[in-house]
């Protein structure tokens, strides 16, 4: 198996990843040569709108893209040393739900509803861990314990519908996190719950995290939660990432055109503006991904470079990066 | 001051359920518990809470949706109730609405076309020409193209059709629209196009909003007065600059700290734990007093419910 050096605090690296959808007549293009990376410990977010790709960049890091239709056509991801890609199937089990987990939108649908919370919290023991009986139990109550769920001897025999939206989202963080993983992705948990409730979660999430350790991948569109939660972020926007820096240097400077009118277009408590920044238009239709930058069309600074060639990446020192002319142009 | 043009006094919403399946447990789900407040003319009244505190139930029984349990609801100095035929029908007509979720708001077998001329032909006799002028007429209001109009919404992005529900709801030229969560489902950077769209229609054509939302950061962008809403009751009433300069309820309180601020240098607030309470068999005295950071052992917000006082200003 390759083997690389990847320095001892990085975790996750991923290089040129696209995964393409293939349909009848079109390809749509839903990671489209992404390249970031996470280091121990760190939390990373990935923001963009519906369509940017970052949920379909997710589930290429636990190699669960829709079957069929998806693949992954081209990359590597390297977690520590090895190459997510050169896996085999067999091999790829013994990290998810081990070294990795994911916990997704709606956790209604992530649990299932005929058995028990216990039997399956319990289950990524039985199966990465080995553990059984009252070993497992135990395990199963202190996880139940870390994310603050009452009473948890109790909860253990009940079924999902016995639990509040809030609660579930809790037990699908304690059944990512039983088995101690090194990453956790954390898919837009929040979404679906009321902000007290999000405002507990975030914080429990926070907290985990600098407990044990573990880095953490954030997908959101919501700005708020990346200001709060991640120390890096990766702006993506059609399929790509567009702009790449630490959380603050972003949100004090952003570079990208895109990014810049995220910011601007979000209404912020305690600074009233008179008027929201309006990106005009629509995201693109990800089977027809203009041809140079695929922001131009919406872009108040488009110049007729950028209808014709995608911008290189820019380099803004350390890790952080932009692709867009004007930067580049403008060096 | 202006005038009010919605008035809700003493507002309640009792739902049959929360027994077993021998017995019913009667009207035992107190969704709305006594509610007041009014909208003024061209102004922008905004429900905050989360979910589960009433305001949707609210909203329903304005729109004629629910029949209210107590309480009354005047429009321009009149009782809604007591509306009959035209009077009914004039109601319907000055009040609208636009609901969350633009997909399933719009029939997927009707043009554009029909989707914002039905209430022009059912209330206003409109036909032909004068009909699909109209229908033009408003989507360009709302910044679509005219051409537009023999579409289905199937064709439109989310956006669009947000776009074209609230067209729909500007065709009978109403006075009061009631903004049912009007963009959680769209993406950010459309939200602050229809946002836009709102606040200039409501400058251009004086409209007045009663706009229903757990956003609090697009609260204070849109809003003139503020309501809070705890588990069927208002627990906080105050205009836009007290309610964010100066809250006086816990309930309040929490809810602004838990908003997660896009800005780094903002840390977190410290936010209240437990879990909004049923409306079935709420909690004695103050609702909140299960979940209240500053609750008061002497046992007086256990037991005695607190009185609304109006005016604190």
């Amino acid at each position: 198996m390759l083997r690389e050096d990847t320095g001892n605090d990085l975790l996750l690296r991923v290089e040129g990843l696209k995964t393409y959808f293939f349909q009848r007549n079109a390809v749509l293009k839903a990671v489209d040569g992404v390249s970031f990376s996470v280091a121990q410990g760190e939390a990373v977010g990935l923001v963009g709108e519906s369509g940017s790709g970052k949920t379909m960049t997710c589930l290429s890091l636990m190699r669960l893209v829709p079957q069929p239709g998806a693949r992954i056509v081209e990359g590597e991801i390297w977690f520590k040393g090895d190459n997510l890609l050169d896996l085999t199937e067999h091999e790829m089990r013994a990290y998810r739900g081990h070294r990795m987990a994911i916990v997704m939108q709606d956790p209604q649908t992530s649990l299932n509803p005929v058995y028990t919370v216990g039997e399956q919290v319990a289950e990524p023991v039985r199966l990465h861990l080995k553990e059984r009986g009252q070993q497992a139990i135990a395990r199963v109550l202190d996880s139940l314990r870390a994310v603050r769920i009452p009473r948890p001897e109790l909860r253990l025999g009940q079924y999902p519908h016995q639990f509040s939206g809030g609660m579930r989202q809790r037990v699908v963080a304690a059944m990512g996190l039983t088995t101690q993983p090194e990453l956790l992705i954390a898919d837009e948990p929040t979404t679906s719950l009321d902000v007290t409730i999000q405002a507990q979660f975030l914080r429990l999430i926070r907290d985990l995290q600098q407990d044990s350790g573990t880095s953490v991948i954030w997908v959101t569109h919501d700005l708020g939660i990346v200001a709060q939660m991640c120390d890096r972020v990766n702006v993506m926007y059609a399929g790509r990432i567009v702009e790449s820096g630490r959380v603050r240097q972003i949100y004090k400077e952003p570079q990208h055109p895109y990014t810049r009118a995220l910011l601007d277009s979000v209404p912020l408590m305690g600074a009233r503006r008179e008027k929201l920044y309006q990106i005009e238009g629509q995201p693109p239709d990800l089977r027809s991904i203009p041809q140079g930058c695929p922001f131009w069309p919406r872009c108040p600074e488009a110049m007729d470079k950028c209808k014709e060639q995608y911008p290189p990446r820019t380099s803004l020192g350390g890790e952080d990066f932009v692709h867009c002319w004007l930067t580049e142009e403008g060096r | 001051m202006a005038n009010q043009l919605l008035e809700v006094e003493g507002l309640a919403k009792h739902f049959r359920g929360g027994g077993n399946w021998l017995s019913s447990g009667g009207d035992s789900i107190r969704a709305v518990d006594g509610v007041s407040f009014s909208v003024e003319e061209g102004e922008t009244f905004a429900l905050v809470g989360e979910s589960g505190c009433g305001k949707t139930t609210v909203a329903k029984m304005i729109l004629l949706l629910e029949q209210p349990t107590r309480g009354t609801i005047s429009f321009q100095g009149k009782d809604v109730s007591s509306f009959r035929g035209s009077g009914l029908r004039e109601y319907k007509r000055l009040v609208q609405a636009v609901f969350q979720d633009p997909y399933s708001s719009l029939n997927p077998r009707m043009q554009v076309m029909d989707i914002i001329g039905e209430p022009l032909r059912v209330h206003q006799g409109l036909r032909g020409r004068d009909l699909r002028m109209r229908v033009g007429e408003l989507l360009e209001n709302v910044g679509l193209n005219p051409v537009t109009a023999a579409f289905f919404p199937h064709q439109f992005s989310g956006g669009q059709r947000q776009r074209i529900a609230i067209a729909r709801a500007l065709a009978l030229r109403p006075r009061l629209i009631v903004l049912d969560e009007p963009v959680s489902g769209l993406d950010v950077s459309i939200r602050a196009q229809i946002l836009n769209l709102l606040v200039d229609l409501q400058r251009d054509l004086g409209l007045s909003y009663l706009l229903i939302s757990h956003d609090l950061a697009i609260v204070e962008h849109m809003s003139h007065r503020v309501g809070v809403m705890y588990v069927g009751k208002m627990v906080e009433l105050a205009t836009r600059d007290e309610f964010y300069g100066n809250t006086l309820h816990p309930y309040s309180n929490a809810l602004l700290a838990s908003v997660p601020q896009p800005d780094p240098d903002v840390p977190m607030g410290t936010t209240i734990g437990g879990e909004v309470a049923s409306p079935i068999n709420p909690p004695s005295g103050c609702r909140f007093h299960t979940r209240c950071p500053i609750y008061l052992e002497t046992n007086m917000c256990r037991e005695v419910e607190p009185e609304w006082r109006g005016n604190l200003s």
